[in-house]
């Protein structure tokens, strides 16, 4: 099981993250030589691909059409959070994503742990019904959602938002932290109870105090799948000051003349904390985690 | 849950805890006897499952089953309608647009799946063998798919949208005369298929990595002795090893393909003429610009139960290789 959601490299090469590499080449003449085709090749393809982030990047803090200024510059960035809701934007997107990341790991956490440990036609069931849920498309309960929460005063407000996010965080994971709790040896908890210790605080004082890494490769995942999320954002959200980050990028589009600079100013300062968070902790991430993020694209 | 267990309810809920149990609660060689948790056990069980299922049920359970009454009623997103039985999904299947959206689903899956598998599996075999810096292109060819869609899709835009863009200027440059990327029906199919390979190859390309990581060199050193060629040992020992995972990723990606929205919308919106309407767009649109909510969902609901054959058939192998 636990392919889709690998957290831990000791969890298997199904999905994860296959432990070490020990198959370090040795590079005979011919391969020595073969190398350099291979940088040169794989040199231009990145360059290639990167064309797309590079643009953004380079018109983010090139002068825009109507400026004086030479050079590189700060003013598109100074200029969209001076005359834009940017701020607010930026503002909702964090608290969105925040609440998502800590209520999705509080659930899935102890969800996880059951899965693991459980072994009861029940908790298979559950197992899979989580499985076949992560897979629905997010069109068909957004609609019924929306009628729901338009009746609670839950559109256009961040609480809803965090709600239907936290919801399709869940499934993966619940997945995700029980392929973790897999790893950790039920002798530790076995320890643990000849000292006098209950079930759940064998879960929460071996289990919880020993997955940091699956915590984090969890909370990466919601936090991916909140801070990118598009549709229910445009479902859901209907006002300007409630927009979160892509909303507001996509808000510069509905004007004749877009503001190239502005948005792509706004465009860098939403793609900084993926990039940020995946560079820090990209040893937490694993294949299967991050496929999961996408499965609610 | 704070009362200490006792000696006898250890030995039960020991049992109860099976050592490294899957989470799919998937038989484990050894395991397959029912053990009875112990009632202590159970209740700490119950409790820390509850707030998941009722997130379940509120969030996915009761949506799914309100979208069985929507789409078997005339309503919009203000009144539920009457009662229409089936025709929501006579009128969608009868519907050409329908099928365009289908077909275009169909064809924009195909060379989403196996377009990022092709360009994943080369640069996964060529980052395989040592190169300088090879750590750091990894890292940097991951970057589509980490980069938030909206900001992508934004950098396309003004890479190809307009007959001034980056893209269309180097072309007229070049005497290719001026192409319209996202004006020409079957361009703008092709440049929404090409994005999306960009921003899905990473995936591909990660997931093939893993299963080369865990394959030993030493097969590969012992087949060149025997006088295997490159390509011999590519079709016979690569491909091979690395089925299972191509094979998962496959299914994982057809369900990322279909699902997928943002890829398409904020690229085309669907246009033009439709020429990019996938089966999402088309719900979408459905239901929050024409505000026919039976319809809308009857197509969400054709499309969910597809994916769920998918995702039991990908459950199934999962199950299965995590017995081998």
């Amino acid at each position: 099981m636990s392919a889709v959601v690998h957290a831990h490299p000791q969890s298997g090469p199904v999905l994860g993250v296959a432990g070490p590499a020990k198959n370090k080449r040795v590079l005979s003449e011919a391969g020595h030589r073969g190398q350099w085709w291979r940088f040169t090749a794989i040199l231009l393809i990145t360059a290639i691909v990167l064309v797309p982030i590079m643009v953004t990047v380079v018109l983010a803090f090139t002068p825009g059409p109507n400026s004086t200024a030479t050079g590189l510059t700060f003013e598109n960035l100074s200029n969209v959070f001076s005359t834009t809701l940017a701020a607010t934007w930026l503002q909702n997107s964090l608290v969105t994503t925040l609440s998502t990341v800590v209520v999705s790991v509080a659930v899935a956490a102890p969800a996880g742990y059951v899965l693991s440990r459980g072994r009861s036609k029940a908790v298979s069931g559950y197992s899979l019904l989580l499985f076949v849920m992560q897979s629905l498309p997010v069109i068909t309960s957004v609609v019924p959602l929306f009628i729901l929460f338009a009746a609670m005063g839950l559109v256009d407000n961040l609480m809803g938002l965090t709600i239907i996010y936290v919801g399709s965080t869940m499934t993966v994971a619940t997945w995700m932290m029980a392929a973790y709790f897999d790893s950790i040896p039920i002798s530790l908890e076995e320890a643990s109870w000849i000292d006098g210790c209950s079930v759940f605080g064998s879960f929460t004082k071996v289990v919880l105090r020993n997955s940091l890494p699956g915590i984090l490769s969890t909370a990466i995942f919601a936090f991916l799948l909140a801070w990118n999320d598009y549709l229910v954002a445009i479902v859901f959200l209907r006002s300007n000051e409630i927009f979160t980050l892509p909303m507001g990028v996509q808000s510069f589009f509905q004007q004749n003349n877009t503001d190239w600079s502005g948005v792509m100013a706004l465009a860098v300062i939403m793609m900084l904390p993926p990039v940020i968070v995946f560079a820090t902790l990209n040893k937490y991430f694993s294949v299967g985690g991050i496929g999961g993020s996408l499965a609610g694209r | 849950m704070s009362s200490t267990t006792a000696p006898s309810g250890l030995a039960r809920a020991r049992r109860g805890l099976a050592p490294g149990g899957s989470g799919g609660g998937s038989p484990q060689p050894g395991q397959n006897r029912k053990s009875k948790l112990s009632a202590q056990t159970s209740r700490t069980f119950f409790w820390l499952l509850l707030p998941s299922v009722v997130l379940l049920v509120l969030i996915h359970g009761y949506p799914l089953f309100q979208a069985g009454v929507q789409a078997t009623h005339n309503g919009n997103l203000i009144q539920t309608g009457d009662f229409v039985g089936i025709e929501n999904f006579q009128s969608v299947l009868a519907s050409p647009a329908f099928w365009k959206a289908a077909q275009f689903t169909l064809l924009f899956t195909i060379v989403g799946v196996f377009g990022s598998w092709a360009v994943g599996l080369g640069l996964a075999l060529l980052l395989r063998t040592k190169i300088p810096a090879g750590g750091t292109f990894k890292v940097l060819l991951l970057l589509p798919w980490v980069v938030p869609i909206v900001v992508s899709s934004t950098a396309w835009n003004w890479l190809v949208a307009t007959p001034d863009s980056l893209v269309p200027s180097l072309y007229r440059n070049l005497g290719l005369g001026t192409p319209l990327f996202l004006a020409d029906p079957t361009l703008a199919a092709v440049t929404v298929m090409i994005f999306k390979v960009w921003v899905s190859f990473p995936f591909m390309m990660m997931m093939i990595s893993a299963a080369l990581a865990s394959v030993d060199s030493t097969v590969y050193e012992a087949a060149s002795m025997d006088g295997a060629t490159r390509f011999q040992q590519f079709s016979q020992i690569t491909l091979p090893l690395i089925a299972r995972s191509t094979y998962i990723s496959w299914i994982l990606m057809t369900i990322f393909c279909v699902n997928d929205f943002p890829t398409i919308y904020l690229l085309t919106g669907g246009g033009p003429v439709d020429a990019t309407t996938s089966l999402v767009v088309l719900a979408y649109r459905t239901v929050f610009q024409d505000f026919t909510t039976g319809p809308g969902v009857a197509i969400a609901f054709l499309m969910t139960m597809t994916l769920v054959v998918i995702s039991v058939l990908l459950y199934r192998q999962i199950r299965k290789s995590s017995v081998e």
